[in-house]
């Protein structure tokens, strides 16, 4: 499935704006300006940005906790802008300012984060049976780590996936570690989708630092998925620059990782290797990805001015007291 | 119209009005269509196998499954089988569905219901006989009730089955062939509101469930010495406080039954809520008859620590002296 010049745009644009968003977390949360925990994207933002970049409004999907998702987020289409302000635990946040650094867009099928890993993979057992039952070709986007497969959960939801046939894709998004442990002390096998085999559910494994790579592969999946043909399961094959998170020493099982280790992991840069292919194909000049790139910090910055205005979410007991069951 | 029904049965006759009436309705676990209790006997011949769901033993991608149903809008109706495998996926329920709603800015109902046989008496053990209401009572955001009575039975579920919240409503094994009046006619027992099952003068026992039935024996038994009320509180959360403070400005006495562990159940958030809001109602401390912090016994040991009608009674008779 080749793309067109217009979804290779559309592509691009996202990856850019993942990075600009992804990389003004850092600095909020070095100054002390951002709640909880976070999860650096660089090196590993193109699997998001591919998987979700192509879904309609109303299909499900559950973004991977890596960039907190945000790539997944703004491909959907949702303005980060209260994604930010849940985030400063603001008033405007998308949970009310509850959550610290949880999502939940229902207008746009994504209904809940968990913070305990793995736990995506049962209710989206739930949302492709829904979706099958609607008879309405939406699709479930399941977006995980490694790690994610470690969780009962992930076996369950698969099994159900591969008895029920419903539309779920299973999107792995293999960095290789889960904190510090290597991928391949935990797991058994050299792929994670070797697992999706066993539950007979059709596997693809794909470079995860090429999001024009990683797009066409879910969009086979998708397609797949929209024709009523069960589940399907992708590994991206991808990796992170960074710790963990930020604070956590960045360790490889108890050794830190050197610089070398990081350098050699750059020269596979997803940012280097998507304005290497739009330029070489001439699907943009360098003038249009500068106004991209203008356009994305132009976004950023003006999501963050929206969020900083926000008051702090600091409501009344009585008024949370309200809030914890449905009218 | 009234017929007497076993409690069993009331359940079986909540879940086919419900799922009648709203095609959202569908309940999923594990060897519901062959039945393990009654209350599911036939439902796959008038529903099908879209809405009566047979999973595999997998706790919780049976749960996680009518998790997903319920952010897409169905109301599913969970049956754990027995109450102890709700803890396998506990933290799903306690957790996810209890605390989610909430957190994710009070957008998204949960609508569903968790079930399951509870009870000790059968000689079953800890795994197949331990309660489960105070271990969700403990979490928010989920509401928790238990029938005592046919007619509570079929009221409360079909309350559970329109509420918007997730809510926790086992039964117990020990009532499941009792029988009592049930009317045909459309109603619900709402959530939140006790019951007051005999009424008395002297002394309080708020007792549910099996307990119930020993209660009501035991206030039987010392009407011409003790007059005792016997409020059932069908709920446990909400928990009616008024219709217990109201007893107890008339009796200045409570006992609470509960077949839970002593520690951090039922009947003891209601002692010390008693404490904030009507100590001065208070003759006497207030007493309870729970199980003593022991596992659930299989074999012949379940006596040691059940509640039974001699303990209910010397605790009456202590508050009382
Ligand atoms: C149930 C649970 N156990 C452990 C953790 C702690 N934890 C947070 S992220 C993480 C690693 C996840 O690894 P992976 O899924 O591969 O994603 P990555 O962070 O590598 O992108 C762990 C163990 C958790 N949040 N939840």
């Amino acid at each position: 499935m080749s793309l067109n010049k217009s979804q290779m745009v559309t592509l691009f644009t996202n990856l850019v704006r993942t990075n600009e968003y992804d990389l003004t977390m850092y600095g909020r949360m070095m100054a002390g300006k951002l709640l909880g925990f976070y999860h650096p994207g660089e090196g590993g933002i193109a699997p998001g940005v591919g998987a979700c970049s192509f879904l309609n409004k109303d299909d499900f999907f559950s973004p991977h906790h890596r960039a907190h998702g945000m790539g997944h987020m703004l491909s959907k289409g949702i303005d980060l802008k209260t994604y930010l302000a849940e985030h400063t635990g603001k008033q405007g946040g998308c949970c009310a300012g509850r959550s610290s650094f949880h999502a939940s867009y229902p207008a746009f099928n994504q209904f809940m984060y968990s913070g305990f890993i793995g736990y995506n993979f049962t209710p989206a057992t739930g949302w492709g049976w829904a979706a099958k039952r609607a008879g309405k070709q939406q699709v479930v986007m399941m977006c995980s780590g490694d790690g994610s497969y470690g969780q009962d959960r992930a076996h369950e939801g698969m099994l159900m996936a591969s008895n029920w046939r419903p539309p779920i894709i299973f999107w792995c998004e293999n960095n290789g570690l889960a904190i510090h442990a290597r991928t391949d002390d935990m797991h058994p096998a050299e792929h994670i989708s070797s697992l999706a085999q066993g539950f007979d559910i059709p596997v693809e494994i794909v470079d995860g630092q090429d999001v024009f790579a990683c797009a066409e592969a879910a969009l086979r999946a998708i397609e797949h998925c929209r024709n009523g043909k069960g589940p399907f399961f992708v590994e991206c094959k991808t990796t992170r620059f960074r710790e963990h998170d930020i604070g956590t020493p960045d360790l490889i099982e108890d050794k830190p990782r050197t610089e070398e280790m990081i350098n050699e992991l750059k020269q596979r840069d997803p940012m280097v290797i998507a304005t290497e292919r739009v330029l070489a194909e001439g699907i943009l000049t360098q003038n249009e990805i500068d106004r991209i790139k203008d356009a994305a910090a132009n976004e950023v910055a003006d999501a963050w001015a929206w969020a900083d205005a926000q008051p702090k979410a600091e409501p009344c007991e009585e008024a949370l007291l309200a809030a914890v069951y449905a009218p | 119209m009234s017929r007497d029904l076993p409690l069993i049965e009331a359940i079986r006759e909540a879940l086919i009005e419900e799922m009648e009436q709203d095609e959202k309705v569908f309940l999923v676990g594990q060897d519901l269509r062959g039945t393990i209790f009654p209350h599911t006997s036939g439902l796959v011949d008038r529903f099908g196998t879209e809405r009566v769901i047979d999973t595999p033993i997998s706790e919780s991608g049976m749960y996680g499954t009518a998790m997903g149903a319920a952010h897409a809008g169905y109301r599913p109706v969970v049956d754990f089988m027995f109450g102890g495998f709700t803890y396998v996926t506990y933290s799903e329920v306690a957790v996810s569905t209890g605390q989610q709603y909430f957190l994710h800015g009070s957008q998204t109902p949960m609508p569903l219901v968790i079930t399951a046989a509870v009870g000790a008496g059968g000689r079953l053990a800890n795994d197949h006989a331990m309660a489960i209401h105070g271990s969700f009572l403990h979490q928010p955001g989920i509401k928790v009730a238990m029938p005592s009575t046919p007619y509570d039975a079929k009221g409360l579920f079909k309350a559970a089955i329109r509420d918007n919240n997730p809510v926790v409503i086992p039964w117990h094994m020990g009532l499941m062939m009792d029988k009592g009046p049930v009317p045909e006619a459309d109603y619900i027992v709402p959530l939140g509101v006790a019951d007051v099952k005999r009424e008395g003068n002297d002394v309080t026992v708020l007792a549910n469930s099996l307990q119930l039935k020993n209660a009501l024996a035991v206030a039987e038994k010392l009407k011409d010495e003790i007059s005792v009320e016997v409020i059932d509180p069908r709920t446990f959360e909400p928990f009616d406080m008024p219709t217990l403070l109201k007893s107890l400005e008339k009796t200045n006495r409570l006992v609470i039954v509960d077949e839970d562990w002593e520690n951090g159940g039922f009947a003891s958030t209601i002692s010390a809520r008693v404490m904030e809001q009507g100590f001065d109602l208070l003759d006497a401390p207030v007493t309870r008859v729970t199980f003593p912090n022991i596992p659930v016994p299989g074999g012949y040991m379940e006596p040691y620590i059940m509640p039974n009608p001699q303990k209910i009674e010397a605790a009456i008779r202590s508050v009382c002296a």
